[in-house]
């Protein structure tokens, strides 16, 4: 009968146990409590934020599409660059919407948790809640400048913006906000950036993060689209002054000014061109013909592989991530500087990128032109040579968009032979996107303005 | 009880009686079984003074003879498992014929819960109970089949006819909306993992090979199955329980001699019949196609195999301008050859099949020892080439009584179990019986030299190269899955005094499979998959992916241990008080390991592969070769019971549970859930008034109440994270966390109360049983998902948005209509009647479709249409009656969105009906005479809506692909008196045809809301049982023949187009087969 006694003493020991038995860690699941959780965070926002600037790429001119494209890349990328945007097919690429609202959302917790993060010191966390405001700021930049007008082509203050997120809460239903409060936000949040950012330069493998510098690089590029000169051209200034640097093409050592190991890197976040888009073979025919003899860009940015068909060599790979790049900045202070009337301090960056990107005899016969062109000329030449050294680097579309809106037409042969060709009219509608159906449906609401 | 005694034989023996003693010969008859002789039943005499003296026991033949005294009144014989009879002795008769019934409907009868096992005369819940039997529920390949119509309240739902497809089971209507609405599986006592079925919310999931631990199990090995339905029954199985709880009791050895009993069944499925689908001819669909080029409709316009023919010859826009008579005569050949080429996909693609299987088993024991071993076998074809399915099942079972007071037991359940299918695509058509849908009439698969025609059309895309064809395809490609299974219970009893028992069982499972797909070099899967991984290599676009074939491999392993024990108590005070309790604890600990591994460059005779060599880091990222999870969960649960019964009439009982789990990002209070029930018993019959009305057997009043709960596991208040590396910038490594589930402090827990009421009544020698439940449940807090506004970051979340009611009827009335010497005729009418309502729910403020409040939780809503306009194109009904345009209803803008609030878009929609039957059930005759058998089972579901799938779509109508015949009745100018939509062109009315083409509009029409009522014929089967001398000469103890036919019809409302009622809102699921099943069962 002994077992009557040991059965109690066995369930008893078992009870005292049960606590310990339960208490499972779940592989890999954490909530992030340290600055090193924190910053793992960050790194996955980091890594996934949507590469849409390269999809814009095909929407701009910079592509002519040709009928030996394979078939997948016809479903993904044809209605985008046909801007069919009425009648897409199945599995047509979808431009990000939650991507960059879920980078906003870790953003944003990590600015509302930044007095919770332990094992890290004030400056590690300041520069981690400045980088989330760059985030955040960044995110809606590039939203606002996908899915709603162009700063410059609407009435900022009555025309439809995007939501505005500025809360990590999974509760809000957000409507539409103006471009101007939008692009106002974005401004407040650079300036918050800049009051916590401390840390100038990255080591090598971790410059795909926010520096101090780059708080002025977004303001440059913010205020370029803005059209408001001044504050875009200090702005780039002071880019240039941490980072004069660039790429001298005549030598042979140069490397890809997009690399993330280029001298002109300044941020090195996105890949812009993803693999896929990459590997369409169709550089377009008026952007080949925007390169002028003795620009070393042509030969360094493209290979022909038949006479008529060239690829790229930029992006594609994680080696080529850029965001902000010295050569960007020459070109914004140049372009400002025109626009402010200041033709010398115009030609004069100008020329400093220019005399990197030709050769030395080119360059010599070029800059001599520059000195007696009017200001509307030297605008023409700054948006070329800008289109010529930007290409592929996702800010043609948005260079369209500010600048006038140009009609652009597109032709295709098809393997029957038969040729479309589509036209984008002078300010189209579709210089803007539809929102997404899928946001659309997840929140009727965003459709709903005025 | 109520004795039957059925003396069929008199015949007067003349035998000298002496007045002290006589000799009593006699026969004992098994009444279940065609009045087989009972061997070993033993004969007792009772004195008139009520006492009893030992007897005899019959022989092999049921015979036995006893000497008695004067005294001796009455016989009583009994065996164990059936109801002992009293037989008085009368006059000077000295020969009886006694026929023994099986306990089934007595309230001797013991009802096993799992936990325990309560003597249906205490019983206070809601508990149905079936003993399985071929006679019973026909020859079924899974336990899960066997379920369908035999018990009130629990519906079965086979969601596919393909080999080995898991049947959806119901208990009472569905009460949870996010968790599994599955019941609990228990075999033996122990519960049983991996029995849900992951809930397919894209139609093309059921192509997945998929098998729940229940298709291991031999319904031969199965004795019993009892079903759980109510709190009082199901709050001892915790927070797993709230759908139900099924328990099975396997076969066990009987004291007695070995008997080796040996059975084989041959079945043959027709080939599948698909003309039901009323798909276009070759004359129909090139006719179609012209129409459709004449009317400029531009989608796809070089689809199909009229439009290349004319694009080939140059003729197109020939065509389009100046008709037929336009084209010349080589043109009009070649799409007049096309008109006389018709293919038989039907006859190519699907086949008849003869399916085989074989059970043997060995069993026996004595007093002491009982052993019970099962080999059984089967091997089913599916109707679709290339589709199968085997068993193999290994079962041994023994049960050892040590001393008085100690007794164990051990079995062990193997088996092992192999698919075959197809492999999937994520476009569907390598799906055969999809593809028979879409093949073009007048293509064909081979051409006069027996090489493959690709068929290019029928990818969904505009510009196809890749070369599809579905022979090849099933020739380079295979998908296997490989399940294996094993299970041991073990248990203990230790019977420490006559009131007091402790019990102890433990069980292991351990369930794996490995899924083993492989495509060839030559298949259209590896050229998609080639092509998909095409990239700039060295300025060169080429493959990364090396020469050969592909191999991938899923890896699943569960084990699960469960340990339970328990101390009962029961004892009985001055006659009429009776005491039971039982309290215990159980553990439960679950490990899940997954392991996937791709390989490319497979060469499938030297089962060799090449390394791939990634261009960069990112392409590398997006082909994981071997990804690894680990999950483990651990739970512990105490529990208790008690019962008390006054003098057998009134009975109250209650049961408590606390579960505990590990839960992660959860304050350590919220992990114990406490469940609870209460519930009474009234046996009126045993009340002074009734006990002695001779006509009714049973009159019993039941009541139960009872609370279960259940915790969403994957959500937390807090942001929860998932630890992974990732690279960013080449060469550096980094810590990254994946953090896509979106945290919710607002959870509580979801809660569901039970009440049920019911009533057990039964008259006339049991020939009428009534069993009437009524049952409410209400669940409050409901978790469910809701979808987010993307701008949260997420695109959705767990919430607690509902409440809602089940209530319903459940009606099981068993009736022996006819019972004589040769022949008897049984019915039993199972009926579920359940009514759902969604109490309160919350819509989402970003909902477009409406909240389901004062609805069922299976409502379908749509948009009222009133026919088309003048231009083809729908009209809406609204409110106030009107006939309306889309962009007018829906207020579009020139995107194509509606401009309306998310509030508004719901009010559009218009309530249709439930998914869910009104009533279900099942209706079952039994006819016996002589040696003949004939079961008639026939299942029901009344009172669904179906929404099925558009026939075509009008704004993206492929013509490329066949399609039904309705297309042909679609609104063209030519023809305005069409029925159905117009085809759409981008061009014009662009708001609307983006609704069409972009977003879920057209399949959301009132038209594709379907009734659905059947009434399906499960089974028919004739039985034979063989009798006679030859019978023992060959040492056979029986043996019996069957013939059964299943599905062999339904009767239902409209299901045109469509091949089976059951499977009607998924054109991917493979019908459910005909079938004709031939049996031989032998005993030794």
């Amino acid at each position: 009968m002994s077992i009557r006694n040991i059965f109690p003493i066995i369930v008893l020991s078992l009870c005292i146990s049960c606590n310990d038995f339960l208490d499972i860690r779940p592989t890999g699941k954490i909530i992030a409590e340290t600055g090193a959780e924190y910053r793992a965070l960050l790194t996955y926002v980091y890594k996934n934020i949507p590469e849409d600037r390269g999809l814009s790429s095909l929407r701009s001119d910079e592509f002519d599409l040709i009928n030996s494209i394979n078939e997948y890349d016809y479903t993904s990328y044809f209605d985008i660059w046909a801007w069919n945007d009425l009648s897409r097919q199945d599995g047509t690429s979808s431009w990000g919407w939650r991507g960059y609202y879920h980078t906003i959302y870790i953003a944003n917790y990590v600015i509302e948790h930044q007095h919770e993060i332990t094992q890290a010191t004030r400056s590690e966390i300041d520069q981690m809640v400045g980088e989330a405001y760059m985030l955040r700021a960044y995110m809606h930049f590039l939203l606002v400048n996908l899915y709603a007008d162009a700063y410059t082509a609407c009435d900022p203050a009555t025309t439809r913006g995007i939501p505005l997120q500025l809360q990590a809460d999974v509760e809000q239903v957000l409507r539409c906000s103006s471009v101007e409060a939008v692009y106002k936000s974005i401004l407040d949040d650079i300036e918050s950036a800049r009051k916590h950012l401390n840390v100038e330069r990255w080591d090598e493998g971790y410059t795909y993060r926010f520096n101090t510098i780059s708080a002025d690089a977004l303001k440059a590029r913010v205020a370029l689209y803005m059209g408001r000169w001044q504050e875009a051209f200090d702005a780039a200034e002071t880019v240039l002054t941490a980072y004069p640097d660039l790429e001298d093409m005549n030598l042979s050592t140069s490397t890809l000014p997009t690399h993330y190991k280029s001298v002109e890197s300044i941020v090195a976040l996105e890949q812009v061109m993803t693999a896929n888009v990459q590997a369409l073979e169709s550089v377009s025919a008026s952007l080949l013909a925007a390169y002028r003899s003795g620009d070393l860009r042509k030969s360094k940015y493209f290979k022909a592989k038949t006479l008529s068909v060239w690829i790229l060599r930029k992006g594609g790979t994680n080696e080529q991530r850029c965001s902000f790049r010295s050569g960007e900045f020459y070109l914004i202070a140049a372009e400002t500087a025109n626009e402010l009337n200041r033709p010398d301090i115009a030609a004069d960056y100008l020329k400093r990128l220019m005399q990197k990107r030709y050769t030395e005899k080119k360059y010599t016969e070029y800059a001599s032109a520059i000195d007696t062109m009017t200001k509307e000329e030297l605008r023409t030449e700054i948006l070329n040579e800008r289109r010529c050294e930007l290409a592929f680097e996702g800010h043609r579309w948005y260079d369209l968009r500010r600048t006038g809106q140009p009609e652009l037409t597109k032709t295709y042969k098809n393997k029957a032979g038969e040729t479309t060709t589509y036209t984008l009219d002078e300010g189209d509608s579709r210089y803007s996107i539809m929102f997404p159906t899928e946001a659309v449906e997840a929140n009727p609401e965003i459709e709903i303005w005025n | 009880m109520k004795k039957l005694l059925y003396i069929l034989l008199f015949l007067s023996v003349g035998l000298h009686l002496s007045a002290q003693s006589r000799t009593i010969i006699g026969q004992v008859f098994d009444g279940e079984s065609s009045n087989e002789p009972i061997a070993g039943a033993i004969i007792s005499l009772q004195k008139s003074d009520k006492t009893i003296v030992s007897g005899t026991m019959t022989d092999d033949k049921g015979l036995f003879s006893i000497t008695v005294n004067d005294d001796i009144k009455t016989l009583v014989v009994s065996f164990m498992g059936y109801a002992t009879q009293h037989i008085a002795i009368k006059g000077d008769n000295n020969k009886y014929t006694i026929v023994l019934q099986l306990l089934s409907n007595e309230m001797d009868e013991v009802v096993v819960t799992g936990y325990q096992k309560i003597e249906r005369r205490k019983l206070t819940a809601a508990v149905s109970s079936i003993d399985i039997s071929e006679e019973k529920v026909g020859a079924v390949k899974n336990i899960d089949q066997a379920l369908a119509g035999q018990v009130a309240g629990l519906s079965a739902v086979s969601s596919s006819g393909a080999p080995g497809a898991p049947v959806k089971i119901r208990i009472r209507g569905t009460a949870s909306i996010n968790g599994t609405q599955d019941p609990l599986w228990v075999l033996d006592g122990i519960p049983l993992e991996g029995t849900d079925i992951p809930s397919m919310e894209d139609l093309k999931d059921i192509d997945e090979i998929y098998q729940t631990s229940i298709a291991g199990l031999n319904p031969a090995d199965i004795e019993n199955i009892t079903v759980l339905k109510d709190a009082a029954a199901t709050a001892i199985y915790g927070a797993r329980a709230a759908n139900g709880v099924i328990v099975i009791t396997t076969r066990k050895g009987k004291a007695g001699k070995a008997q080796i009993n040996f059975s084989a069944k041959l079945t043959c499925n027709p080939k599948t019949d698909i003309s039901r689908l009323n798909l276009l001819n070759s004359a129909e669909k090139v006719d179609l196609e012209l129409g459709l080029l004449s009317q400029n409709y531009s989608y796809r316009e070089h689809k199909g195999y009229v439009s290349s023919i004319l694009s080939s010859m140059g003729q197109l826009d020939t065509y389009k301008t100046g008709g037929w008579e336009a084209l010349t005569p080589d043109a009009q050949a070649a799409i007049n050859n096309l008109r006389a080429t018709e293919t038989d996909w039907n006859d190519i693609l699907f086949r008849p099949v003869v399916n085989q299987e074989y059970y043997l088993s060995l069993s026996g024991g004595t007093d002491k020892a009982s052993y019970y071993t099962s080999l059984g076998y089967y091997d089913e074809q599916g109707n679709v080439k290339g589709v199968d399915n085997n068993r193999f099942n290994i079962t041994l079972k023994t049960d050892y009584q040590i001393n008085k007071y100690l007794s164990v037991g051990a079995s062990i359940f193997a088996n092992q179990r192999k698919q075959n299918s197809y492999l999937t695509d994520y476009n569907g058509f390598t799906n055969p019986v999809y593809y028979s849908r879409l093949a073009n009439p007048y293509m064909q698969p081979y051409d006069e030299n027996g090489n493959y025609i690709y068929d290019t059309n029928v990818q969904g895309k505009e510009t196809s190269s890749l070369a599809f064809n579905i022979f090849e395809e099933r020739e380079n490609t295979s998908n296997r899955r490989t399940d294996r299974s094993f299970m041991a219970v073990f248990d203990a009893a230790l019977r420490a005094t006559d009131y007091l028992k402790f019990t102890t069982q433990a069980g292991l499972q351990l369930d794996g499979y490995t899924l083993d797909r492989y495509a060839g070099e030559n298949s259209y899967a590896m050229r998609k998959e080639k092509l998909f991984a095409e990239y700039l290599v060295d300025g060169e676009k080429k493959t990364i992916l090396p020469d050969g074939g592909m191999h991938k491999v899923n890896e699943n392993h569960t084990f699960q241990w469960t340990w339970k024990a328990m101390a009962e108590y029961s004892q009985r005070f001055r006659k009429i008080h009776a005491v039971e309790a039982m309290a215990g604890m159980e553990l439960r600990h679950i490990e899940a390991e997954t392991l996937y591994t791709a390989a490319y460059g497979y060469d499938p005779r030297t089962l060799t592969t090449q390394p791939i060599i990634f261009p960069s880091e990112n392409i590398a990222e997006s082909y994981p070769l071997h990804q690894e999870t680990f999950t483990e969960n651990a739970y512990v649960s105490w529990f208790a019971t008690a019962s008390y019964s006054l003098k057998d009439r009134y009975t109250v009982g209650g049961s408590i549970r606390f579960d505990g789990s590990d839960v992660f990002g959860v304050a350590k209070k919220y992990r114990y859930l406490p469940l609870y029930s209460v519930s009474a018993l009234w046996r009126i019959k045993e009340e002074s008034f009734l006990r002695d009305v001779e006509a009714i057997d049973n009159l019993a009043v039941r009541a139960s109440y009872g609370l279960q709960g259940n915790i969403d596991k994957q959500t937390s208040p807090y942001l929860i994270g998932i630890l992974d590396k990732t690279t960013i910038l080449p060469g550096n490594i980094e810590d990254e966390i994946e953090t896509e589930t979106a945290p919710n402090p607002s959870l509580r827990w979801e809660k569901t109360q039970n009440v049920n009421v019911g009533f057990d009544f039964s008259v006339l020698d049991r020939a009428i049983n009534l069993t009437v439940d009524y049952y409410y449940r209400r669940s409050t807090d409901l978790i469910g998902m809701k979808m987010l506004p993307l701008e949260t970051g997420f695109s959705s979340t767990t919430i607690n948005w509902a409440s809602m009611t089940n209530k319903g009827v459940e009606i099981a009335l068993a009736t022996r209509n006819i019972y004589t010497k040769s022949f008897t005729w049984t019915t039993n009418i199972n009926i579920g009647i359940n009514q759902n309502k969604v109490l309160q729910e919350t819509v989402a403020e970003n909902a477009t479709y409406p909240s389901r409040q004062g609805y069922p939780v299976g409502a379908i809503f749509a948009y009222k249409t009133a026919g088309l306009d003048e231009e083809g194109y729908p009209l809406y009904l609204t409110a106030d009656g009107q006939a309306v345009s889309a962009t007018e209803f829906f207020k579009l803008n020139s995107a194509g969105a509606s401009t309306l609030t998310a509030e508004e878009q719901r009010n559009l929609y218009t309530y249709m009906g439930t998914t869910d039957p009104k009533i279900s059930g099942g209706f079952i005759n039994n006819f016996e005479w002589r040696n003949w058998q004939l079961g008639i089972n026939l299942v029901f579901n009344f009172g669904m809506k179906v929404r099925v799938t558009p026939s075509y779509n009008p704004t993206t109508y492929d013509r490329g692909l066949n399609t039904n015949r309705d297309i042909l009745d679609a609104w063209s100018p030519t023809n305005t008196g069409g029925k159905f939509p117009r085809l759409m062109n981008a061009g014009t009315r662009a708001p609307e045809y983006v609704q069409y083409s972009e977003y879920n509009l057209y399949s959301m029409l009132d038209m594709w809301v379907k009734k659905s009522n059947y009434m399906r014929c499960q089974s028919i089967r004739l039985g034979y049982k063989f009798e006679g001398k030859w019978l023992e000469k060959l040492r056979v103890k029986s043996a019996s023949l069957s013939l059964e036919g299943r599905n062999l019809f339904v009767i239902s409302s409209n299901y045109d187009n469509f091949l089976d009622p059951e499977t009607m809102g998924n054109p991917y699921a493979q019908p459910i087969p005909k079938s004709i099943i031939f049996g031989v069962n032998v005993n030794f």
